[in-house]
């Protein structure tokens, strides 16, 4: 039902496009040209097969030029670019295709080539079907976009593993010191023109953290003792700096451009890196700890790292794992457990000067020692730099001070500044007080060192035999250094001590001067030395003589004074002579009075022996004295329990009496023997041992201690678990590796 | 550096924690070694009968070649002893106290001497010159010269 | 079989023959009354014992650290009398000639 009007509308809208297209040409030549046109411009944007001719080859530039000018002007562009795009919807199944088989390719054979032979195809066909620059941008960006928007959606998850990995391998090896791979500036092209930088930022961000972490890891990991992380700013500034221009660089023009680039990217790798560092550092503190002072490098490197990255609680918490799980364990030595916090006060202090992460560190380990039975032994022995406690835990280069007692905080102090962020509340701001202050500081008062230091004192004063007065002398420059710490007053009894010695040896001049004798006592002031173990043995015969004789010219040089023998202390050395041989021996007096009584009488049983000795000796004690002689030939015993002197050597014991001859049996402060009574128990686990070990291949020394515990009357520490296994490994039962000890499979 | 009272002192307080008190005397404070203070009760039948004292022992350095200054407290509500020997201000004319105190006494020998003065007590009265002496009296009983005329 | 000593390191305790305990077992030992330091003990102003802090004898049979005793006497309250028994101090010459020329006259050491 067309109307007129309706119809004169339509005539006139096709009047007015005929006029548009027409150009106000005569006749029909403005369509003819149009349609021309049209044409030629088509064929200009036509997606092409990449065998195909580029559309510039078929027309002169002019002439399409003049083609999409009139298209313009009859605003037929709009339609040609929809024309465009749809051309490309219906062609890219084609390159779709491409792409799914290179991504088979490389999921065949896992070889990113192929990833790259697709990016590579990709840009091919993207520089093929890109409209000419001289076709304006909005042509250009549309097709950018609908490419791009192509491409993606018909990305697998494959592509982009295939991806990562290609970018990866990129990247120098982290294992040796090779050049980069040649760099390939037409793939990093390929992946900005086709918007893969943009849209995978983040995938070649990973690229480079992963490979900043796998280098660290494997560049840093146990090599402590020079700072790495210089080492490693300049691997990022040689290697990865240069790797992440090709792939954020290329759009830089300026420096300057360049310098801000690399303050972003580069500070969040830097970053990475850092953090990378802690966290191995946090891994490895325990072990960094015990190499100290080899460890200083990384020591420096995670301070520096802490203060890049935030990673102090877990330091903190990492390190008190790992000692409550290495070191604060009943296996362990009191004197590693000393050492290892020793180590941990100076390592920490060198990662946290304000010692807040000491301070959060140290209190279980002091809790812990606290409430071990031989911390102050421990630190005493040290102190006095006994032989035995190993390596010194103060340098010698620390210079001596008095204790110094946490105070209260000095509010008139000018250097004062305030605590740090982390501290707790019941953090104390410690002056870096020296190690000796911290570690006597565990306890509340120090009396109980200087107890401790007395029975040290004594007995190290008391084993001295012979008028040594060098070695009084050491003991006192001991005592003077000691001083200095613990005050005169604390060590006044130390003073009486060692004047005791001198004393000693002064009036023993003085007596022997005016009557020869064989005792050389050392005379003590009874109030001033420890308790010492009590033991009474009335001496027998021609000792009993010596003792009176010499208490009596003591009291006539000291009218005032008299003496009390303190006999079951001291050393005999004598010599006994028998019918056939002579056998010199040094030996503790209980011995010296059992052997006298020999002389007196051939045959003794134990029992009458220890009556003759004033019954308050001790049976194990009669009876190792007794084996004493035994083992040297003297006598032996010829029923149980009753002894026989042997005038003449018996012949088992003939050869045994020359090694003898001067064997000293004397206990250095009853140390040696209880090693050797250790030795021999431990003779009786050794067939727990062996099963042990036999049915569960090898064990390390705790888990071997931790059962034995299990036998009945079992009482040894793992130090003398310890020398008897390596006992056992010279004598060739055992072999250790590692820490484990395996049975010698010979 | 402990001054020579200090170590006796510290001697004397280890007896009592050890040992604890005689009858009727009980350790109330010993925080340092310049003032101690004890409550001192007469057992048994007497005049003070169910009634406590406390009495103060000041020390100084010179403790025990010096006497110590013993007097019953008479603050916080406390009161001396009604005795012939004790003024009401606390202060006690005895012997031991004064010119025949010596080094070989005890702060306990003294607590014990002033318990069985108040044990052997008669009649329980002020000492007659109580008015004047407290009006003059010094605040140290050590500075007074005392009269000893009876047999305490 | 005949047992020579060669040489014998043997220890004992220095005890002072005060006279009266005699040779006891291992108990404190007796302790100056003015101190109530063990004589073996040295008094509260020395820090060596022995012939630093010597012992003093009265007639009266009584023993002190020397020290403890001159100072007591040293003062006006002691009138010079032995602190135990109140008589008059006579220094035993017996035992300190040795040591203290004239103890019994001695000058106050106290202050």
């Amino acid at each position: 039902m067309a109307t007129d009007a309706l119809r004169a509308q339509v005539a006139s809208k096709w009047q007015e496009s005929f006029t548009r297209l027409n150009q106000n040409e005569p006749g029909l030549v403005g369509l003819l040209n149009f349609s021309q046109a049209w044409n030629i411009a088509r064929e200009c944007v036509r997606p092409r097969s990449l065998e195909e001719p580029d559309a510039l080859t078929q027309y002169e530039k002019p002439t399409f030029q003049a083609s999409f000018e009139l298209l313009n002007k009859c605003r037929r562009l709009p339609i040609l670019l929809e024309t465009f795009l749809e051309d490309m919807r219906k062609r890219f199944p084609v390159i779709k295709a491409e792409m799914d088989q290179y991504t088979l390719d490389y999921q065949r054979t896992s070889d990113t080539i192929h990833i790259l032979n697709l990016v590579l195809r990709l840009l091919q066909w993207y520089q093929k079907w890109i409209p000419r620059p001289e076709l304006g941008a909005t042509l250009q960006s549309a097709f950018v976009l609908s490419f791009q928007t192509h491409i993606f959606s018909s990305l697998s998850p494959t592509f982009v593993r295939g991806f990562k990995e290609l970018c990866a391998s990129t990247l120098p090896p982290v294992d040796s010191d090779t050049i980069l791979p040649e760099p390939n500036p037409k793939m990093w092209e390929a992946f900005e023109i086709l918007g893969l930088l943009d849209r995978y930022e983040n995938i070649i961000a990973s690229v480079a953290y992963e490979h900043i972490e796998t280098y660290v890891l494997t560049t840093c990991a146990g090599h402590w003792s020079e700072s790495m992380l210089v080492h490693l700013r300049k691997w990022m500034a040689d290697k990865i700096v240069p790797w992440m221009m090709l792939m954020y660089g290329r759009t830089v023009t300026t420096t300057n451009d360049a310098q801000s680039m690399l303050q972003n990217v580069g500070s969040r790798f830097d970053f990475h890196m850092a953090k990378t560092l802690c966290d191995l550092r946090t891994q490895e503190i325990f072990d960094i700890i015990i190499d100290f002072p080899d460890s200083t490098g990384a020591l420096q490197d995670l301070r520096d790292c802490l203060h890049r990255v935030d990673q102090r609680a877990a330091l903190v918490h990492a390190l008190r794992k790992a000692n409550q799980k290495r070191l604060l364990h009943p296996g362990a030595d009191t004197r590693l457990i000393l050492t290892q916090y020793v180590a941990t006060i100076k390592c920490l202090r060198i990662i946290d000067p304000p010692g807040v992460l000491l301070f959060k560190v140290a209190d279980p380990i002091r809790r812990y020692l606290r409430e071990r039975p031989d911390t102050i032994r421990c630190i005493v022995s040290n102190l006095v730099g006994d032989e035995d406690s190993g390596d010194s835990l103060v340098d010698e280069s620390e210079p001596i001070q008095p204790l110094q007692q946490s105070e209260l905080e000095e509010y008139t102090d000018p250097n004062w500044e305030p605590e740090p962020v982390d501290a707790g509340p019941d953090f104390r701001a410690n002056k870096p007080s020296d190690v000796i202050s911290t570690l006597i500081s565990i306890y509340d008062s120090k009396d109980l060192f200087v107890k401790e230091l007395q029975v040290l004192l004594a007995q190290r004063l008391l084993a001295i035999t012979d008028d040594n007065s060098e070695k009084v002398e050491k003991e006192r420059r001991n005592i003077e250094i000691l001083k200095i710490r613990f005050g005169e007053a604390a060590l006044q009894v130390c003073e009486v001590m060692l004047k005791d010695m001198t004393d000693s040896k002064r009036i023993n001049g003085h007596i022997q001067s005016h009557k020869e004798s064989v005792i050389h006592p050392t005379i003590i002031s009874k109030h001033f030395w420890p308790i010492l173990e009590a033991g009474e043995i009335s001496m027998p015969g021609q000792f009993q003589t010596f003792q009176d004789e010499y208490a009596k010219e003591f009291s006539a040089f000291k009218p005032d004074k008299k003496l009390r023998w303190l006999p079951h202390m001291g050393t005999v050395h004598l010599e006994l002579q028998l019918e056939d041989r002579a056998i010199e021996a040094d030996v503790p007096p209980l011995e010296a009075a059992f052997i006298e009584l020999f002389s007196e009488q051939d045959v003794w049983t134990m029992d009458q022996l220890i009556t003759k000795t004033g019954l308050s000796v001790d049976r194990k004690a009669a009876l190792k004295a007794l084996l004493t002689w035994v083992d040297l030939g003297a006598i032996k015993e010829v029923s149980e329990h009753t002894f026989k002197l042997l005038e003449v050597a018996e012949a088992s014991t003939a050869g045994r009496e020359l090694r003898a001859a001067t064997t000293s049996v004397v206990e250095l402060p009853s140390a040696l023997s209880i090693q050797q009574q250790q030795a021999e128990q431990m003779k009786l686990y050794w067939k727990f041992i062996e099963g042990m070990l036999t049915n569960l291949g090898s064990l390390p020394i705790d888990r071997i201690q931790s059962m034995l515990r299990l036998a009945q009357g079992y009482d040894q520490t793992v130090e003398q678990l310890g020398a008897f296994m390596e006992a056992a490994r010279s004598e060739g039962l055992v072999i250790t590796r590692d820490g484990m000890w395996r049975l010698n499979p010979k | 550096m402990a001054s020579i009272s200090s170590r006796r002192l510290a001697k004397e307080l280890m007896e009592i924690k050890n040992d604890g008190c005689p009858v009727g005397i009980n350790l109330v404070k010993a925080d340092d070694f310049s003032t101690w203070w004890f409550t001192i009760q007469v057992m048994g039948e007497s005049l003070y009968k169910n009634e406590q004292f406390t009495l103060q022992f000041r020390f100084d350095p010179q403790y025990p070649i010096s006497s110590p200054a013993v007097q019953f407290v008479v603050t916080d509500g406390k009161e001396a002893p009604v005795h012939p020997h004790v003024y009401s201000n606390g202060h006690i004319c005895a012997s031991i106290l004064g010119n025949e105190w010596s080094p070989v006494l005890s702060v306990i020998a003294v607590c014990v001497t002033l318990q069985s003065m108040l044990a052997s007590c008669k009649e329980k009265q002020r000492p007659i010159d109580n008015d004047r002496y407290i009006k003059h009296a010094p605040e140290n009983p050590k500075k007074t010269r005392f009269h000893y005329d009876d047999d305490t | 079989m005949k047992v020579i000593i060669k040489r014998w390191h043997a220890v004992a305790q220095w005890r002072w023959d005060t006279g009266v305990s005699s040779d006891d077992g291992d108990e404190e030992g007796d302790v100056c009354g003015i101190c109530r330091v063990p004589f073996e003990g040295c008094c509260p102003s020395c820090k060596v014992p022995g012939d630093d802090c010597p012992l003093i004898w009265g007639e009266c049979t009584h023993v002190f650290h020397m020290h403890c005793l001159l100072r007591w006497i040293g003062t006006a309250a002691s009138n010079q009398q032995c602190p135990m028994d109140r008589r008059p101090w006579v220094t035993a010459e017996r035992k300190v000639k040795n040591l203290v020329p004239g103890a019994g006259a001695a000058a106050p050491s106290a202050s």
